[in-house]
């Protein structure tokens, strides 16, 4: 579906993976910025990833642990980067546009680039 | 379809069924209750069968492996419990099977035992990284046919077929005391964990992601569910079946897996037996790889990090991490000197409470019109489906109760 | 609640509690006759038979000292069975074996 449509919050958009315009796994949808107030329209405007993101999901000694583990960062992804919603979360951008795929890139420092066939 | 893509992918089903808990088990259960149990192996392939085809169907559809849609499926909190639970358990039996696999190679050379769990896991890390990911599941899974020795090895001992064929209708031996009762019910919920322990449905999930299934592979899916996994449970009723007209008479019930090539070595002597244990060495060796692959794709799905062994190590660095770090626990976990056989019975015990929380979003994803359209749960995969989750639920219910009742199987 | 009255159950002492380890040490026994016996007629390979010694004789050490009561018969069954060499006569262990097996189905009928 296009993100342009009434979405429910829940069942369509959190915890889906998010896949970027090379078709690249860049993270999960851990929690959606929305715009608007009590009583009038939500409109989402953004996608938040990474585990800063778990704050509000989680019970609070589990977030003590998360922050321990894996730090607290958010990447915020703007909503219209985004070309389709389905089975995963479609970006019309590459991740590295939008902040995703630093860990990745961080981790890779540590592999050797030699052997696999 | 291509045919030489599906036979392959048959053949690796096969050798790959029997890992190192379906090898204790099958040998334990034809000691102790002759032909008794060969019904609870087949239908518990069934029910392997049904969650292998349907997370190859989902894969093949939704293009998305089970973990990556678990998560969306039960929310944050209940995904996170059920990676914690599976990788737990997926992490035991891995630990299991790369014991297993130091012991066979101890049979085969008579290097220490520790040396050679060390060694071994340089070895199964070396080859992940080196071999292309098809290859890697063909080679262990092809290797691992070598064990159709020991079926020959049953027909070579002309056993009582008619009793092995009654073997397959569901029953419970009659004139049990209760403890035998008790010991029989363990037996059968310790069988169904073997034969359907969660990490088989995570690696073949995404094992059909990283070979680039489609709809056009529907067919191949349901075919090498069907007869390979229907083949190789052949193969593990056939160590049962040995060991019900070898081991049962005798007064053995196997306590150490080498046992079990002796059902080889018997009939067909020194061939056989390093036959048998060429066959046994790859399948565990395979289930050690499968182990600990289904676990890092487990956990990098769940974060969204790039995964897949189709890609080179350094392209998918964090799962690359991952697999290298769980090796290195579960080797960790050997290191420690705790037996192969209190392994293999904590990793049924973890396999079968995890195996509720496994199913079921798999169950729903694979159900689920909105992800699978057309290709969604028929009525026979719906049906089937249900009835085996309420299964593994009822086992994973009994399995404490039922351990500790007796003794872990031991009376 | 539960799982404590069946831990209970598994933690008792005497002769019931070491029921389990009568019967692991009667299937060592009975698995090390067999390995004997097939390699007196060469069956199997020298480095398979001394493994397989070798692993027999650990479980067996293990049960033997799992016992709760080591000074009865079974235990002094199972001392007896662990002083025999590693390539004893497939007669004799299975001398041993029997008399586990006849106490096992006393512990089990009682």
């Amino acid at each position: 579906m296009k993100p342009d449509g009434r979405i429910k919050l829940v069942s369509e958009l959190l915890d889906l993976p998010l896949i970027d315009s090379e078709g690249r796994y860049c993270g999960v949808v851990d929690d959606v910025e929305l715009d608007g107030a009590a009583g009038k329209t939500l409109r989402p405007t953004a996608l938040l990833v990474g585990p800063g993101a778990y704050s509000g999901r989680m019970p609070g000694w589990v977030m003590a642990l998360v922050r321990l583990l894996a730090g607290s960062r958010i990447t915020r992804v703007p909503f219209s980067k985004i070309r389709t919603i389905g089975s995963a979360v479609e970006l019309e951008v590459p991740g590295e546009a939008v902040g995703l795929n630093k860990s990745e890139d961080r981790a890779e420092r540590w592999i050797p680039h030699k052997g696999a066939l | 379809m291509n045919p030489l893509e599906l036979t392959l992918g048959i053949m690796t089903a096969v050798g790959g069924f029997v890992d190192i808990s379906e090898l204790v088990f099958a040998a334990k259960a034809g000691s102790t209750f002759g032909y008794a149990l060969i019904w609870v192996f087949a239908f518990a392939t069934i029910g392997i069968i049904v969650f292998s085809e349907m997370s190859g169907r989902v894969a093949a559809v939704a293009k998305q492996p089970v973990f990556n849609l678990m998560r969306h499926r039960l929310g944050l909190k209940l995904g996170l419990v059920t990676l914690i639970a599976s990788v737990i358990s997926s992490l035991i039996t891995c630990a299991a099977e790369v014991g297993g696999v130091a012991l066979i190679l101890n049979y085969l050379t008579g290097a220490p035992y520790l040396i050679l769990a060390v060694g071994l896991t340089v070895a199964l890390i070396a080859s992940i990284w080196v071999i292309p990911f098809e290859w890697i599941e063909r080679s262990y899974g092809l290797l691992g046919l070598f064990m159709v020795v020991i079926a020959a090895a049953l027909v070579a001992i002309h056993p009582p077929w008619h009793q092995i064929a009654s073997g397959f209708v569901p029953q419970v031996p009659k004139g049990l005391t209760t403890k035998e009762l008790l010991t029989f019910g363990y037996f059968a919920v310790a069988i169904v964990s073997a034969v359907m322990f969660p990490y088989e449905v995570y690696f073949y999930s995404s094992g059909g992601i990283e070979e680039g299934w489609s709809i056009k592979d529907l067919l191949t899916n349901r075919l090498t569910s069907i007869v390979g996994m229907g083949l190789g449970s052949l193969l593990a009723i056939s160590i049962l079946a040995s060991s019900a007209q070898l081991f049962g008479p005798t007064n053995i019930d196997p306590e150490i897996p080498g046992t079990a090539a002796l059902q080889a070595a018997i009939p067909f002597g020194k061939w056989g037996l390093i036959l048998a244990l060429l066959g046994m060495f790859f399948a565990v060796a395979g289930a050690a790889v499968e182990t600990c692959l289904a676990n890092a794709y487990s956990i990098a799905q769940f974060f969204g990090w790039k995964w897949g062994r189709h890609k080179k190590p350094w392209e998918a660095p964090r799962f690359t991490i991952t697999w290298i770090a769980l090796f290195i626990a579960a080797l960790a976990i050997v290191l420690t000197g705790v037996d192969v056989m209190t392994l293999v019975e904590f990793a049924i015990l973890f396999s079968i409470l995890v195996l509720p929380l496994t199913y079921l979003p798999l169950l729903l994803l694979a159900g689920d019109r909105k992800f699978m359209g057309q290709y969604a749960n028929g009525a026979i995969a719906k049906v089937l489906g249900w009835f085996y989750f309420a299964v593994v639920g009822c086992a994973a219910i009994a399995a404490l109760p039922l351990y500790f009742l007796t003794s872990g199987g031991n009376g | 609640m539960g799982i404590c009255i069946l831990c209970l159950a598994a933690c008792s002492s005497g002769p019931s509690a070491d029921l389990q380890y009568i019967k692991q040490a009667r299937s060592i026994g009975a698995e090390w006759a067999l390995i004997n016996e097939q390699a007196e007629t060469h069956q199997l390979t020298a480095t398979y038979v001394a493994s397989m010694h070798q692993w027999l004789h650990d479980g067996l050490t293990t049960a033997a000292q799992s016992l709760s009561e080591p000074d009865s018969a079974y235990g002094h069954e199972i001392q007896a069975l662990l002083a025999e060499p590693a390539d004893a006569a497939p007669e004799t262990l299975r001398g041993h074996v029997n008399k586990l097996k006849r106490i096992e189905d006393q512990l089990e009928s009682a």
